[in-house]
């Protein structure tokens, strides 16, 4: 079958998807999108095949479409309200924008307006400043974005390409460089006082860098992995040489996504999940859940993790079985320990997912609550002009609510700037 | 494996085995096609018009085109087909093959002609062939055989009234049905012709003239013969709503015999062709599009119907509705119709909110702590927009101080 005989296919099965869409008005599946994203319009749009304007309505309301299109977990926001899934199943709202995205990009139309107002410095490269810089420049801004790597974030460095391929992240990175953004300046700033003079507004939208450490005897051994660094070298193409069993600590996305990849590339490898928790308290989307199972990942619940055990290399890790009764105020079971119910899981290597964090030192000028940069209700820090949004404000969550906290603070950046 | 009951319906004196026939069509203009239909259980059929040796049949392919929603299913099918290319000398043949295998079915052909000798040359060969029954088709709306280029022939009432005699003269004994076309000012001037003239029934109706739809970058019409089209005959879905109030008006007015055709695709389309006053019903682009397969659905369908509803024969439902047919002066005017929208069942698209609001009586209101809209009765008129676009049939209307529901369709 050659590519037109897909695209073909692809076509026919929008349009009887899109016909099932009851195009509801003041539609929940849009309540429930973080970016808001006109489904039902766009749908409507497919529906009558006018696939560019379908096209064009996705791209004007969310910068980094065909990523999401690729991982917005759909299956916990917008396709959980969908007014179908009361009568049947609920539309496929991510296909069919991933449908708009790979078949109709036609930018050719665009049409952004004069620059007409001062440059405003976004500082780091990842969804939250992309989508800054996109809707600030519609307002007719210079953007200077200031990134240490290319610009991307985490779709860039981390995202596998089993689940989102070069070609997708091409698409929507490209189409924000080319258009959206004024100058990129390729440069780490290590403190607000360097550019503070050259702008009246910053946005900070450096997402987390640094990844939580496991403080267990042996973490040091050689064999241990931090996750996030997993994801960085699989999508750099590196080779990676690993024994026959891995175990992955966490229950987050991160782990999953790290076990998933894995598995992929090493179906002959055993990989287990380690998580402190039972099944019910899992972090990851449902659907990296079910994808671990398909793919033949193990699982090991309630298990705390006390001791890296082996010489020089991993040999295994010790963990001890815990219980799970009462909940804490975000109402979580808290772990318990069982007494005299540690053994060990033999395994070759450790990678460690449990969570990550705002790099300690950065911008120390900057007021920080929980480990995460504190901002008020627009998006503003503790200095006046100085704006933050996305994974450092936020905690980690989906691309797509980055990208909305970069286009909520473009509009407040506007407001700003305008008012001054 | 599970009993069917007895279908069969008596129609100008044949015993069809069940109402379902199938129609002067390209289903009926090969021999062998026909008798897999005849097989497959059709109770008749009315072989492909044809006529006289000496007249050209040019036709020009590709000949169909379709239109339905964009996902391609065919809910109406338009053709610039002419009548058989098969002129008499082969049809006459095919009613004695037919004859001889199928001695219980109903064959019957249709014919047409221009001359008045032509007419009558082509009724006397078929019924010395034997055909059961004689079609004349006064309208396919391709070609120009009625009095004036471009007009069909019943679309003028002396013409249809003239023709008509003509070829019951040449008939005698034998019964003939007239095909007439929806496309004139008053169906029943046209039908009373018929009657008039001494057709024994009509066939109401035929396709429609269209022009089935434009390929907006070529700028082409459908279907394109190679860049340029002309006016089709649509069939299908479609038209069925056009040839059941043809129907109803043509029984409602005239006593004579109705075969229905143009646009049943069920059992229950069928049922309702029948309902208005048709003795049978008449299929042509369902087994088209689908199969003589079908054939299965409809008389399991017409079965069970008649099972439900206590009849005995499906001549009992012959003309049911007619009845309940007015005009628009003679309906009641009820003061107090309102919509009522059943909590349970609405699962909160609010369609009928914006189309009430944009196409009604801004009658519809949001409510803040549900989705679930709430009806304004004071600006309610019951016009029912609502229950058209409800997706689940959540939107009832009922009349307020005699508290009676109108219900749309039968659950």
């Amino acid at each position: 079958m050659n590519e037109k005989d897909f695209e073909k296919i692809a076509l026919e099965w929008a349009i009887i998807e899109a016909e099932r869409c009851l195009y509801c008005f003041d539609a929940p599946c849009e309540k429930a999108c973080p970016i808001n994203l006109p489904i039902s319009n766009f749908i409507y749009f497919i529906k009558n095949k006018n696939f560019k304007s379908a096209y064009e309505l996705v791209r004007e309301n969310h910068p980094l479409i065909s990523i999401a299109g690729c991982v917005c977990p759909e299956e916990i926001l917008c396709q959980t309200e969908c007014t179908r899934g009361k009568i049947d199943k609920p539309i496929k709202i991510r296909e069919l924008h991933k449908f708009l995205t790979e078949y109709f990009c036609d930018n050719k139309n665009l049409s952004l307006p004069e620059y007409k107002y001062e440059e405003v410095a976004i500082i780091g490269g990842g969804p939250a400043s992309l989508s800054c810089a996109f809707y600030l420049r519609t307002f007719g801004y210079k953007t200077v974005v200031f990134s240490d790597t290319e610009l991307g974030g985490i779709p860039l460095k981390e995202i596998s390409n089993l689940r989102l391929s070069d070609e997708t992240l091409k698409r929507d990175l490209d189409f924000i460089k080319e258009n959206f953004i004024f100058k990129f300046v390729r440069k780490r700033v290590e403190n607000l006082n360097e550019i503070l003079n050259s702008f009246k507004a910053i946005f900070i939208g450096i997402g987390l860098s640094d990844e939580i450490e496991l403080e267990v005897l042996g973490k040091d051994k050689e064999g241990v992995f931090k996750a996030r660094e997993i994801l960085r070298k699989i999508k750099r193409g590196e080779e990676i040489k690993f024994g026959e069993r891995i175990g992955v600590i966490g229950g987050g996305n991160v782990a999953f996504e790290v076990a998933n990849t894995l598995k992929t590339l090493y179906p002959d490898k055993e990989v287990i999940i380690i998580y402190r928790r039972g099944l019910t308290d899992l972090k990851c989307y449902p659907e990296e859940f079910e994808r671990a199972k398909k793919l033949g990942v193990n699982f090991y619940f309630e298990s705390i993790p006390i001791e890296i055990v082996g010489k020089e290399k991993v040999e295994g890790i010790k963990v001890t079985q815990v219980s799970l009764k009462e909940k804490d105020k975000d109402g979580r079971r808290v772990p318990k320990l069982i007494e005299n119910s540690e053994f060990i899981i033999p395994l070759n290597n450790i990678i460690i997912a449990i969570g990550q964090k705002l790099e300690e030192t950065i911008f120390p000028e900057i007021q920080k609550e929980n480990g995460l940069i504190k901002v008020d209700e627009n998006f503003m820090t503790n200095i006046k002009g100085v704006f933050a949004g996305g994974d450092c404000v936020n905690g980690g969550d989906t691309i797509t609510r980055a990208a909305k906290e970069g286009k909520l603070a473009a509009f407040k950046i506007h407001e700003y700037l305008r008012r001054i | 494996m599970f009993k069917l009951r007895d279908l069969s319906i008596e129609f100008l004196g044949i015993t069809l085995e069940n109402p379902f026939i199938l129609s002067a069509s390209p289903s009926t203009d090969e021999l062998e096609i026909a008798i897999n239909g005849l097989e497959a259980g059709w109770a008749g059929v009315i072989l492909k018009t044809t006529s006289v040796e000496d007249n050209p049949v040019p036709l020009k392919y590709p000949m169909m085109s379709s239109f339905g929603n964009y996902s391609k299913r065919v809910l109406g099918l338009g053709n610039i087909d002419l009548i058989s290319k098969y002129h008499i000398d082969e049809v006459e043949k095919r009613v004695k093959i037919l004859k001889e295998k199928f001695p219980h079915k109903m064959i019957g052909a249709s014919i047409m002609g221009s001359k008045k000798e032509d007419w009558q040359n082509l009724v006397y060969r078929l019924r010395k062939a034997g055909v059961d029954i004689i079609e004349c088709s006064f309208s396919c709306p391709q070609g120009s055989m009625g009095e004036a280029p471009g007009r069909m022939l019943a679309q003028s009432v002396q013409a249809t009234e003239k023709v008509t005699s003509w070829v019951k003269e040449a008939a005698e004994n034998t019964p003939v049905l007239i095909k007439i076309t929806p496309q004139v000012t008053d169906i029943v001037e046209v039908a009373e012709a018929v009657k008039r003239g001494g057709a024994d029934g009509i066939t109401a109706s035929n396709t429609i003239p269209s022009l089935l739809g434009i390929d907006i970058y070529t700028f082409e019409p459908y279907p394109t013969v190679f860049g340029y089209s002309s006016y089709s005959g649509l069939s299908g879905n479609a038209i069925k709503p056009i040839t059941l109030r043809t129907i109803a008006e043509i029984k409602r007015n005239v006593d004579i015999t109705i075969s229905g055709n143009g646009g049943a695709y069920s059992s229950r389309d069928a049922i309702e062709f029948m309902l208005v006053g048709a003795s049978n019903v008449q299929f042509c682009t369902l087994p088209m599009v689908y199969g003589f397969r079908v054939i299965e659905e409809l008389k399991r369908g017409l079965s069970h119907y008649l099972d439900e509803m206590g009849f005995k024969s499906p001549s009992e439902i012959v003309g049911k509705t007619l009845e309940k047919i007015k005009t628009n002066e003679e309906l009641i005017i009820l003061d107090f119709v309102k919509a009522k929208i059943d909590e349970e069942k609405c699962v909160g698209c609010e369609l009928c909110f914006v189309s009430c609001r944009d196409g009604g009586h801004m009658a519809i209101e949001l409510k803040e702590e549900t989705r679930v809209p709430k009806v304004n009765e004071e600006k309610c008129v019951g016009c029912a927009l609502c229950m058209q676009v409800c997706p689940v049939d959540a939107i009832k209307i009922y009349e307020r101080k005699i508290n009676i529901e109108h219900y749309y369709i039968r659950k």
